[in-house]
């Protein structure tokens, strides 16, 4: 380790790991808005899961390079290529989460709900969308994590936050810029993954016993 | 109930020639009804009761249309509940199901005022009903106000479900086997207070079970459906009981109909037979005369004509002053809210002929016999449904000893 390019550089590491943070919550934003669209689709009309379903698998199996690769030549080596890409990957999993979490209530809740004279709106907010606060918590951290870890391949077009950092460490043998990208990108992965589980408790006080 | 809050009486509910058909006869399929018509009049307990699969919830959810009938109508008040906004017309009809439903990410303060909150009530309005609503059902609001549903026990949730309902007064009910996710006891207890509730409230109820004996108990009209969503006869329990319409109706309300009859008088209503009574220090000579040949004993009671035990015939001494040493303390006391089948059950579980009835301070009233009981379920003649005498607490107790108070207690409805 090399202490004082460390020092040296404190500036930089932090601005690449605030752009880190940026694509990320960007994707993650971004993804969770599609995803919340697909989600209601899906749960007011079944017949919308298997071409969502298969959209999003698709996108899903496709490799993180190649899909990069595929998209420069249309949208060039830009911030919004690296977010196409990045948005693609949360898809899968936030439509399935929150489609599970919607299916998830109870149907005698749903029947109360629907008996007691809430309209469809109603309903979708006030019961069936705070139940399924678990399970799209649960989505919202595979998804971050996994975004966070892949923004490092988005440096390859010219993005990338810490993955520049990396990615330029390998060129020039510096290996203490390597381990610095390294370990700041696990210590936010940690930093997401219990913000959220924070604040997906704070969300669901009936969840805590007592 | 707090007498601020403006009570709505119960609407009439008729149900006019509906029938529901289904195409598909899959596994949860709900039954399909045929023609069913007849009317709730305002205030009453109607109970819709018959197997599963005859079409019982299936005509309880037509009336705040979670079902659309096929054909039909159903009237509230005299107007057809399909020409109205549907939002609208289930926030007015109170709604209770087994299951209960409470939303598990509300608090009970919450969950009991969800329709005032649909109603658009302020706030402040909506915490006093909520405070209101919890003590009607014998929950202490301060206690349970901001508790989650997961955090109470079946019977406390099911009675927060009946508070839920009642939160806006609305006219009407429905209640889907309220009380069948708990256990008997507890059952026995919430039925007794619903009961007592409606008295006060006299909503016009629509109440599902497969359970021939909560029917009984919880009906002023009962209506017996059979597969297929027919309704086989219509009428208060007490002529469901006494002359079912056909071999459907008596086999489904049991071999042992009598009995249940019984169930539906009480002490009170019969006759009381009185008996030669005396008091510890009367002359013993007078107090023999007294006594009937047909029912050769003296019952020995208190100055305030509380029984303390009898003297048979034949222990009586001719002369002298009565001592409470000859009394033998032996009959179960009932008071008149005791239902017959209940004093005779005890009656022969205590394996004695006579029952002593006394009144709220324990005063002996006159005494009632398992002979008697058994004449009034011969004869079929039944007077009541209503109770007689409100306020005074079914219970009744069997003491083995009344001189020393020691003895058991049951709690009966």
């Amino acid at each position: 380790m090399n202490w004082n390019w460390i020092s040296s550089n404190v500036g930089a590491i932090a601005d690449a790991a605030l752009d880190h943070v940026v694509l990320t919550a960007l994707a993650v934003g971004i993804g969770f808005a599609i995803s919340f669209l697909f989600a209601l689709l899906i749960h007011h009309d079944r017949r919308f899961y298997s071409p969502i379903s298969g959209i999003t698998g698709l996108l899903y199996t496709i490799p993180s390079l190649a899909l990069l690769a595929l998209l420069t030549p249309i949208t060039g080596l830009s911030l919004l290529t690296a977010e196409i890409a990045l948005v693609s990957y949360t898809l899968l999993i936030l439509t399935r989460h929150i489609v599970a979490g919607l299916d998830g209530v109870p149907r005698e809740i749903d029947e109360a709900a629907v008996g007691m004279g809430y309209d469809v709106g109603g309903r979708l907010m006030r019961v069936d969308l705070p139940l399924a606060i678990p399970l799209i918590v649960a989505g919202l951290r595979v998804a971050t994590v996994t975004t966070i870890g892949l923004v490092m391949v988005t440096a390859f077009i010219g993005e990338g936050g810490l993955g520049q950092l990396m990615l330029r460490g390998f060129n020039f043998r510096n290996y203490t810029a390597v381990y610095v990208g390294a370990i700041v990108t696990v210590g936010l992965a940690i930093v997401a993954d219990l913000g959220l589980i924070t604040a997906g408790r704070l969300a669901t006080p009936w969840t805590r016993p007592r | 109930m707090s007498h601020s809050t403006q009570r709505a009486p119960g609407a009439t509910v008729e149900f006019e020639r509906i029938s529901k058909q289904y195409d598909t006869r899959a596994k949860g399929t709900p039954g399909a009804v045929n023609d069913l018509s007849f009317e709730v009049p305002a205030g009453k307990i109607c109970v819709l009761v018959g197997p599963s699969g005859c079409g019982k919830t299936t005509s309880l959810k037509m009336v705040n249309r979670l079902i659309e009938p096929t054909s039909g109508r159903i009237l509230l008040d005299g107007v057809d509940t399909a020409t109205r906004d549907v939002t609208e017309l289930r926030r007015r009809i109170g709604y209770v199901i087994q299951q209960v439903g409470l939303f598990p990410h509300q608090t009970i303060g919450e969950n009991v005022v969800v329709v005032p909150r649909l109603l658009g009530w302020p706030a402040g309005r909506r915490r006093e009903r909520a405070e209101e609503l919890l003590e009607l059902v014998g929950l202490d609001p301060a206690r349970y106000r901001d508790r989650y549903p997961s955090q109470l026990s079946g019977g406390e949730r099911q009675r927060v479900g009946v508070a839920r309902a009642l939160a806006a007064d609305p006219p009407v009910m429905l209640m889907d086997e309220p009380f069948g996710a708990v256990d008997p006891i507890v059952r026995d207890r919430l039925q007794n207070e619903f009961l007592r509730l409606q008295e006060e409230l006299a909503k016009t109820i629509l109440f599902v079970t497969h359970d021939i004996d909560e029917a009984i108990k919880m009906g002023d009209l009962v209506a017996v459906m059979k597969s297929g969503g027919v309704l086989a006869q219509y009428g208060p329990p007490s002529e469901i009981l006494a002359a079912p319409a056909d071999d459907f109706v008596a086999r489904f309300v049991g071999a042992d109909r009598g009995l249940k009859r019984l169930s539906l008088s009480r002490v009170g209503d019969l006759e009381l037979r009185q008996v030669a009574m005396a008091q510890p220090g009367d002359e013993a000579a007078g107090a023999r005369r007294q006594i009937d040949p047909t029912f050769p004993y003296l019952l020995l009671i208190d100055r305030e004509r509380r029984p303390i035990g009898w003297i048979a015939q034949d222990r009586c001494p001719s002369s002298g002053p009565l001592s409470e040493d000859l009394a033998v303390p032996m009959s179960p006391l009932f008071n008149r809210r005791a239902t017959l089948k209940d004093a005779l059950s005890l009656l022969l579980d205590s394996d004695v002929q006579a029952g002593i009835v006394v009144d709220r301070r324990g005063a002996t009233l006159g005494i009632v016999t398992a002979d008697e009981i058994a004449e009034q379920m011969r004869t079929g003649e039944h007077v009541v449904a209503a109770d007689p005498f409100p306020g005074e607490e079914a219970a009744l107790e069997v003491r083995s000893g009344l001189a020393d108070g020691a003895g058991v207690e049951a709690a009966v409805g």
